[in-house]
């Protein structure tokens, strides 16, 4: 039956029987036959054999029937929305490509995704978005699911019916706000000033700028809540400025209350010039105990970009004195830049200030960046560095420089 | 039904992942009975979590098999991965939630992921019915990538176009239609294997069906159809391209190549003219094609315009590679009535050709350029966002008037470089052998260092610091500023003649310049007039290559031209420069 149909289709298509197709005749010529019907909702059939002719083009029917309608484009009046929303057809057909491209993305995005200078800088912020959106998401479905299991908390708790006796009321956030609160108040009349530079905006992206203002955040709470805070001043802060807008963004109406001090003016015309230390990772000097006379300076500043001694000039340029962190003294560096972000400084500093231990203060610095501890004199452990290296070179290390001035005269010769 | 734990299971399943074999979900049962004997303890707390939601009831031992065939049977495989994760991180009295076992934790960005797991699905070798990719999709470990992933698969292993056909009507015909993001990949297969009515099918498909297409698929048009006998409609779809964003340069070689091929010379290289007008920067693959195809052509157009094309090569510094090089000869001596010759050899020291005994261009800069390139220099440099970053404006002042005054040096030395030389030896010791050996034939010589020199210290030692300044003028930095920017400086006011030692290639000095040209400039004055050294095989000498005469960049004469070539292999550091020259001359 199959193969006698088979035939028959093919006697249709070599167009033998063209006006029985054309009058419709063929429903009455192959009554059990498998129509390819081209419609969308098409049914599975499950009679098929293997052995039968697959149709390979029949996607292409498929697409070609589930056409949508032509759409009219309509010219719009103002060219401005016309060309974002082409930009955001382009952005939808990226995502349909499988490329990283937000679902949603707001008219403000796309303006500034619109006056990326190259293209690599577009793929870049898309990217970020597109991340964005994944952390908002699956941010939101982790308190959907706490919310289901708070239900279920409760109703099992209402089940039990257990009323606990407390001679507390729970009030834990607020009292807790009070008390550091108190605590920064006091640090405002007695406390160890510590002053944060914002004059870097101009060395800064926007998206550099933000991420400092989210490091100060940081590091302002965790000053609030330890047991002897700074007395934080911002200095050489400017209203309007960027730093500003992104501080208002999130501390909103707080921003007013906050219990820190907040100029305009430079830090050698608030504090005398000798107590002020500037820490900056390019300094040659190294600080070896925390004065707690002296006033430290942190500049407030993320360089993705590595700007090296753009700190160091600004202390440079006023005659102020500076410091390092003793990161090589005490940790067997593995990796990373030796300039930490301002949360990790302010976590050191005030360890610092409580305990005056070393080991203890930098076990804020990440661990990825180091190997361990160092308890023995700096001298001993060059030897064991060079020993490693000896060890993992497999030669001592005279012969490796040998080697490299070997190689090196050979460049020189090629040039 | 055979009993294992979820933990070897999900193990057994990683590692084959991992050796990249893919196994059908449900064959795993039965190789587990074989390859594992599991103790009973581990089975019951496994499966005393997976009963209900509420783990508060008790589990007995011999009730878990019951469970366990129930639940084998209702569990799929993904919720059972996320299972054993949430088992490996859940302490028991965390277990009141049923969400950890309805919703799999799903990481970020999992797809990619898993994407990356199993690109190496083996695609079958025939076109398969609806049937038979139904049930492939459905022992697929996520069978929602099922088509992305097996389509990548083919366009790896270059499959039949068949199968991926059938993949594609398999698709159409349970879900009405095809994503955009499987047509685009089903065309790399077209390109991949030059089916040009595939292609265009696929383009009427894409053109009918979405309002726009994005510059990935055009891309992929552009070359498929350009490398094929209907290369005429990549052009018109690059035109189309035009209306809605400016073509990428991928796009525009493929057209480029193909007009060329064709022997249509003007349209490739007015496609070729609005690239640059566009600074989209050539590779050397479209130059190279110009070459090849326009060989044995005559006609003074054509002819400029490769010209042209060579001196771009010298306006950018570019160096062709060998094949690139052989094309250029080939071409030059296929041009009629001409009787080009071209030759392979290398230059001297004294810059001058051994074919021709013609002398290459000088590598000195004209005045202009030299006045440009100074206060670029100061600018950028020296100074850029902040005096203070390398040095302090004191310091700089002070630093002029001392070169002022003693004008005009010959050789200008980077003390702390030079004496690092040799380890071996005390690092004054090393600046001394330098200067004694750079400091005959009253040549004016002067040391830059810094303060911690003047300090008597077991490298530094007073004596030998004083019999050196007798030699040579010293001007010692502070210690946190940057010597080389004043290395710089001090050379190029000296004027053409002097020189400078060090071993260091300036790249971050280069870097901080900020135009390109400026940087060529930059480059071209280091070649002339850096003298490197390197220390004798004893250690007891030091070396000093002299600095090169010739420039090098491609170099015409009118009836010569000369053009600097490197071996493919060989490694190309902007500060290096090829010693190996095609020499082009007529007979």
């Amino acid at each position: 039956m199959q193969s006698a149909n088979m035939l028959l289709k093919k006697i249709v298509r070599s167009s033998v029987l063209p006006f029985a197709a054309q009058h419709g005749m063929k429903k009455d010529l192959f009554p059990l036959s498998r129509t390819l019907s081209l419609s969308l909702c098409l049914k599975q059939d499950n009679s098929c054999s293997p052995s039968e002719k697959l149709d390979l083009d029949a996607w292409k029917k498929v697409m070609k029937s589930g056409l949508q309608e032509v759409v009219n484009e309509t010219v719009s009046e103002r060219k401005e929305t016309s060309t974002l929303a082409a930009a955001r057809e382009m952005l939808e057909m990226w995502r349909l490509a499988g490329k990283s491209v937000p679902e949603n993305i707001s008219e403000e995005q796309l303006k500034t995704f619109m006056e990326c200078t190259s293209k690599s800088a577009q793929k870049k912020y898309l990217k970020y978005l597109h991340l964005k959106e994944l952390h908002k998401k699956n941010d939101k479905r982790k308190m959907e699911e706490k919310k289901e299991r708070r239900l279920e908390a409760q109703e099992q708790a209402s089940e039990t019916d257990v009323t606990k006796k407390n001679s507390f009321i729970c009030l834990w956030a607020n009292c807790m706000d009070k008390v550091h609160n108190w605590r920064a108040a006091q640090s405002m009349i007695f406390g160890q000033p510590l002053v944060f530079d914002m004059s870097f905006e101009k060395d800064m992206s926007v998206r550099e700028v933000a991420n400092t203002v989210r490091q100060i955040v940081l590091s302002e709470s965790s000053n609030r809540r330890s047991i002897d805070p700074f007395h934080i001043h911002f200095c050489n802060f400017k209203d309007e400025s960027l730093y500003h807008k992104e501080f208002i963004k999130h501390y909103r109406e707080a921003w007013g209350k906050l219990l820190i001090t907040v100029t305009d003016q430079c830090y050698t015309e608030v504090f005398p010039k000798d107590k002020l230390i500037y820490l900056t990772a390019d300094s040659p000097k190294v600080m070896k105990t925390f004065d707690h006379n002296k006033i430290y300076i942190v500049g407030s500043m993320v360089d993705r970009s590595i700007k090296t001694g753009v700190s160091l000039a600004r202390a440079k340029r006023l005659g102020l004195e500076t410091a390092a962190l003793p990161l090589e003294k005490y940790l067997l560096w593995n990796t990373g830049a030796k300039n930490l972000t301002l949360d990790q400084m302010m976590q050191i500093l005030l360890t610092l200030k409580d305990t005056g231990d070393w080991q203890k203060a930098l076990e804020f610095v990440p661990k990825r960046k180091y190997c361990g501890f160092v308890n023995k004199p700096v001298h001993e452990l060059r030897k064991t560095v060079s020993l490693i290296n000896a060890l993992k070179l497999g030669k001592r290390q005279e012969e490796v420089r040998k080697q490299f001035a070997k190689n090196y005269s050979k460049k020189q010769t090629q040039k | 039904m055979a009993l294992f734990s979820q933990t070897s299971l999900h193990g057994f399943q990683a590692l084959l992942c991992k050796y990249r074999m893919f196994w059908p979900v449900s064959r795993c049962p039965q190789l587990f009975a074989v390859s594992f004997r599991i103790p009973s303890r581990e089975k019951v707390n496994y499966f005393s979590f997976m009963t209900s939601s509420n783990a508060a009831l008790p589990v007995d031992p011999k009730g878990t098999d019951v469970v366990l065939s129930r639940k084998r049977s209702e569990i799929d495989y993904e919720e059972e991965k996320a299972w054993n994760k949430e088992a490996e991180e859940i302490s028991e009295g965390k277990l009141h939630s049923s969400s950890s076992v309805r919703a799999p934790k799903k990481q970020l960005s999992s797809h990619a992921l898993l994407r990356h797991q199993f690109t190496t699905v083996q695609p079958p070798e025939k076109p398969l019915q609806a049937e038979e990719w139904k049930r492939l999709r459905e022992s697929f470990q996520s069978p929602e990538i099922f088509e992305e992933v097996m389509l990548n698969s083919m366009v790896k292993c270059n499959s039949p176009i068949d199968v991926a056909k059938s993949l594609l009507t398999h698709v159409a015909k349970s879900n009405g239609d095809i994503a955009y993001k499987l047509l685009v990949k089903y065309l790399v297969l077209c390109v991949q294997q030059r089916q040009t009515s595939e292609i265009l099918d696929v383009y009427d498909i894409m053109k009918s069906r979405f309002k726009i297409i994005e510059s990935g698929a055009f891309t992929l048009f552009i070359r498929g159809l350009s490398n094929s006998d209907q290369w005429r409609k990549a052009l018109t779809i690059l035109e189309e391209v035009k209306k809605m964003m400016p073509p990428s340069r991928a796009q525009y070689e493929s057209c480029i190549k193909a007009a060329s091929r064709h022997q249509e010379m003007n349209p490739a290289f007015e496609l070729y003219h609005e690239m640059l007008a566009k600074d989209l920067v050539p590779t050397l693959d479209v130059l190279q094609a110009f070459f090849n195809f326009s060989r044995g052509m005559k006609g003074a157009e054509l002819q400029k315009e490769l010209f042209g094309i060579l001196l771009y090569l010298r306006e950018n510094q570019l160096y062709p590679h060998k094949t690139f090089m052989r094309s250029i000869k080939l071409w030059f001596e296929s041009v009629p009535e001409r009787n080009w010759r071209g030759h392979l050899t290398s230059i001297k020291d004294s810059g001058q050709c051994p074919v021709c005994n013609r002398r290459l261009e000088d590598s000195n800069l004209t005045e202009e350029e030299y006045n440009n390139l100074s206060e670029r220099i100061i600018k950028d440099v020296i100074h850029g966002t902040d005096t203070f970053r390398k040095t302090s404006p004191q310091e700089f002042e002070a630093f002029q008037k001392f070169v002022e005054n003693r004008l005009p040096f010959d050789v200008v030395i980077d003390g702390l470089n030079v004496s690092h030389i040799n380890p071996r030896k005390m690092q004054c010791e090393n600046l001394f052998n330098a200067v004694n050996y750079l400091a005959k034939k009253n040549t004016r010589l002067l040391v830059l260092g810094r303060k911690h020199m003047l300090i008597n210290s077991s490298n530094w030692k007073k004596e030998i610091m004083e019999e050196m300044q007798n030699k040579a003028d010293f001007f010692f930095a502070e210690n946190i500023s940057e010597d080389d920017a004043f290395l710089l400086y001090a050379t190029l006011r000296s004027g053409k003649h002097c020189k400078f030692v060090t071993r260091d290639f300036l790249r971050d000095h280069k870097a901080c310049l900020s135009d390109s040209l400026t940087r060529h400039l930059f480059r071209k004055w280091q070649r002339g007039h850096q003298i490197a050294f390197f220390p004798s095989a004893e250690g007891k000498h030091i070396h000093f290559l002299p600095a090169l005469r010739y420039d090098c960049v491609v170099q015409t004469t009118g009836d010569t031209w000369h053009i600097p070539y490197k071996d493919i292999f060989e490694e190309k550091y902007s500060y290096q420069v090829p010693r190996k020259w095609l020499c082009i001359q007529q007979k």
